[in-house]
């Protein structure tokens, strides 16, 4: 038998089923901790219905529905553009990241802009006008301001994995054979997309 | 080499953007029952989470590719969510009983 060895990151040990299975197994990680932020909203809106409801009148619906809109097409695009690289196409596949790329862009935008208007609501956790609140008020726009914050690190992080992928794709370390970093941000993506899906209709929807 | 991506299922273009249609119409379909069936609370959250989930089952069948790749990830899946709704089914039976 014939035995050779593989160094570690010596570019020879390739396993496209390992690192896919290694990406899963971190977003599952992932849905349990945002799971575990949907509990705290789901115990806390349970005991300030009322308060909740009176606070979700503070988001824009129209802003919140155009960033879903965003980000579901920004899923899509990452989606394409794993499909344009297993096919060889990879300008196309570089396009559609690029694409991906300025979503995430409109959406921290757009985010900026409602966060901006909140602060000068004063309904920041600490601001002034925030601590006059009654308690339950104070919990949702608390959650609020934690759970988006969250999901936009996510958004940021997401974006900076494409930009690494499109960059890799550009210089051929990632390519028709090997595009498992591609495959993965992209789950990556997808993930943060998911999120939103339950956050917008919790905190926009409600009432 | 078997680590390659050898045989791998690959998505059409068309199928991505059917998924993105459909997610499309969910989105608004959400968006006009929370603005039009207001007064309707209890039955808006419900439909609000019910659509909620439809969608995020789309995202992962198709776009995330769980549906063509090894059963493996879905059964994962399905242990993940049977976790979370574990967590949630205590969570409600503790502030339900006190």
């Amino acid at each position: 038998m014939n035995h050779t060895f593989t160094l570690p990151n010596s570019g020879h040990n390739f396993d496209a089923k390992a690192s896919k299975l290694g990406m899963w197994l971190f977003l599952y990680t992932e849905l349990l901790l945002f799971g575990g932020l949907f509990l705290v909203y789901m115990v806390y809106r349970y005991l300030n219905q009322e308060a909740f409801l009176e606070a979700s009148y503070e988001l824009n619906v129209w802003m919140g529905t155009i960033n879903t809109v965003v980000l579901l097409t920004s899923s899509m695009t990452v989606a394409m553009s794993i499909t344009a690289l297993q096919k060889g196409d990879k300008k196309l596949s570089l396009i559609l990241l690029w694409v991906t790329i300025a979503a995430a862009l409109v959406f921290l935008v757009i985010k900026y802009f409602e966060w901006s208007a909140k602060f000068e609501h004063g309904l920041f956790p600490g601001m002034e006008h925030y601590d006059s609140l009654q308690l339950g008020e104070r919990l949702y726009f608390y959650l609020y301001f934690f759970m988006t914050g969250l999901h936009a690190l996510h958004v940021i992080v997401g974006g900076v994995f494409i930009l690494v992928v499109v960059k890799k794709i550009g210089n051929g370390s990632v390519n028709k054979e090997r595009y498992s970093l591609l495959e993965n941000s992209g789950l990556y993506w997808h993930l943060v997309d998911l999120v939103w899906i339950y956050l917008f209709p919790l905190f926009y929807l409600i009432h | 080499m078997e680590n390659t991506h050898q045989e791998e299922h690959i998505s059409s273009y068309a199928e991505h953007f059917g998924t993105w249609v459909a997610l499309i119409m969910l989105t608004f379909m959400t968006v006009f029952v929370s603005v039009y069936g207001s007064g309707l609370q209890t039955l808006t959250v419900a439909m609000a989470l019910l659509i909620a989930s439809v969608k995020a089952t789309v995202v992962g069948l198709y776009f995330m590719h769980l549906k063509y790749d090894k059963k493996m990830y879905r059964l994962m899946m399905v242990v993940v969510m049977a976790l979370f709704t574990f967590f949630l089914f205590m969570v409600i039976l503790d502030y339900l009983t006190r």
